[in-house]
C-alpha cells in the first residue's frame, strides 16, 4: 500500500470517529457504557487528526483539504468496482489491477481519493 | 437481528497467548482474516480508541470498536484470557473476554450502533462473566448467545 494512501486511511478513519463522536446515539453509549468524556475525546482526536494532515505531502494535502472542505469524506472505499463517495463505477481495467492500493487513485466522478476494499 | 448472526466459530478464541492490551487487540484482529496492512491500519485505530479511555467496562469484559475503511462489512470477534489482561479497565480489574466489533464507515444496514449495545448488553448480564470462563468449546459460546437472546 502506498504510505501517503496509508495516512489517508488513517485520516479518514479518524474523522469517522470523530463524527461518530458528534453523533448523538453513538456519543451516548460511549459515555454511559464505557464512561467516555466525548469533548476531551473529540480535542485529542482534533489534534491526532492535524498530527496526520501534516504528514501528508504537499500536494495530497492540498487536494485533502479541498475534498475535505467540500465534501463529508475525502476518501472513499471501493467495492466491487463502484466508488462508495459518489457510487459511480469506477475504470474496470484499474480496478482489477494487482496491487491497486500501491498508488494514489481519484475518482474520476468524485475526485475523492480511492481505496479498493479486498 | 441476534448477535449469533454476527459470530463465527473461526472468530472465537477461548485461550488468547496474549498477555497485554495491544498483544490482545492484534490477536483479535488476527481472527478476522485480513490482510497484513488492514490489520496494521485496524490495530492503530482500535489503538487510538483505546488511548482515548479503555473500553474495558468492568466485570472482566472489553469491548474494543472502531469503524475502518480497511473492512467492508461489519466484523466481530471474541477472545478470552482466563488470566486476565490489563486493560486499563473502569473498575481497574484485569480483563478476561474481550469482543472486538469493527464496522465501516459506511453501512447499508447501520448495525454497528446496535451490535455495540447488545453486546454491551450481553455483558451487563450478573451471571455473564462466569458463563464465558466456564465455556469449553467454541459452539458453546454462540450456544450462550442463544440462550440470553441477544
Amino acid at each position: 500500500m502506498h504510505p501517503q494512501l496509508e495516512l489517508l486511511l488513517e485520516l479518514q478513519d479518524l474523522q469517522t470517529q470523530r463524527r461518530a463522536l458528534e453523533d448523538d446515539p453513538l456519543r451516548d453509549m460511549e459515555e454511559a457504557v464505557f464512561e467516555l468524556r466525548p469533548a476531551e475525546a473529540l480535542d485529542l482526536l482534533q489534534v491526532k487528526i492535524a498530527e496526520v494532515i501534516d504528514r501528508l505531502e504537499p500536494g495530497i494535502r492540498r487536494r485533502y483539504m479541498d475534498l475535505a472542505g467540500n465534501l463529508d469524506r475525502a476518501v472513499a472505499p471501493v467495492l466491487n468496482g463502484i466508488c462508495y463517495g459518489c457510487f459511480v463505477a469506477t475504470p474496470t481495467a484499474w480496478a482489477s489491477e494487482a496491487g491497486r492500493n500501491d498508488h494514489i487513485g481519484v475518482c474520476d466522478y468524485c475526485g475523492r481519493f480511492l481505496y479498493y476494499v479486498d | 437481528m441476534q448477535l449469533r448472526d454476527f459470530f463465527t466459530l473461526d472468530a472465537i478464541n477461548l485461550d488468547l497467548e496474549s498477555e497485554t492490551k495491544d498483544e490482545a487487540l492484534k490477536e483479535l484482529v488476527g481472527l478476522l482474516g485480513l490482510d497484513e496492512k488492514s490489520r496494521g491500519i485496524l490495530f492503530k485505530m482500535l489503538k487510538r480508541r483505546e488511548n482515548l479511555g479503555s473500553t474495558g467496562i468492568g466485570r472482566r469484559i472489553a469491548i474494543p470498536h472502531c469503524r475502518s475503511l480497511v473492512v467492508n462489512r461489519l466484523r466481530v470477534a471474541f477472545g478470552r484470557k482466563l488470566s486476565g489482561i490489563d486493560f486499563d479497565a473502569i473498575d481497574k480489574k484485569p480483563v478476561q473476554h474481550v469482543f472486538l466489533i469493527v464496522a465501516p464507515p459506511l453501512e447499508v444496514s447501520n448495525q454497528y450502533l446496535p451490535v455495540l449495545g447488545r453486546i454491551a448488553q450481553f455483558g451487563k448480564e450478573p451471571d455473564v462473566p462466569e458463563r464465558l470462563a466456564e465455556l469449553q468449546r467454541p459452539e458453546e459460546f454462540i450456544a450462550l448467545l442463544e440462550e440470553k437472546g441477544v
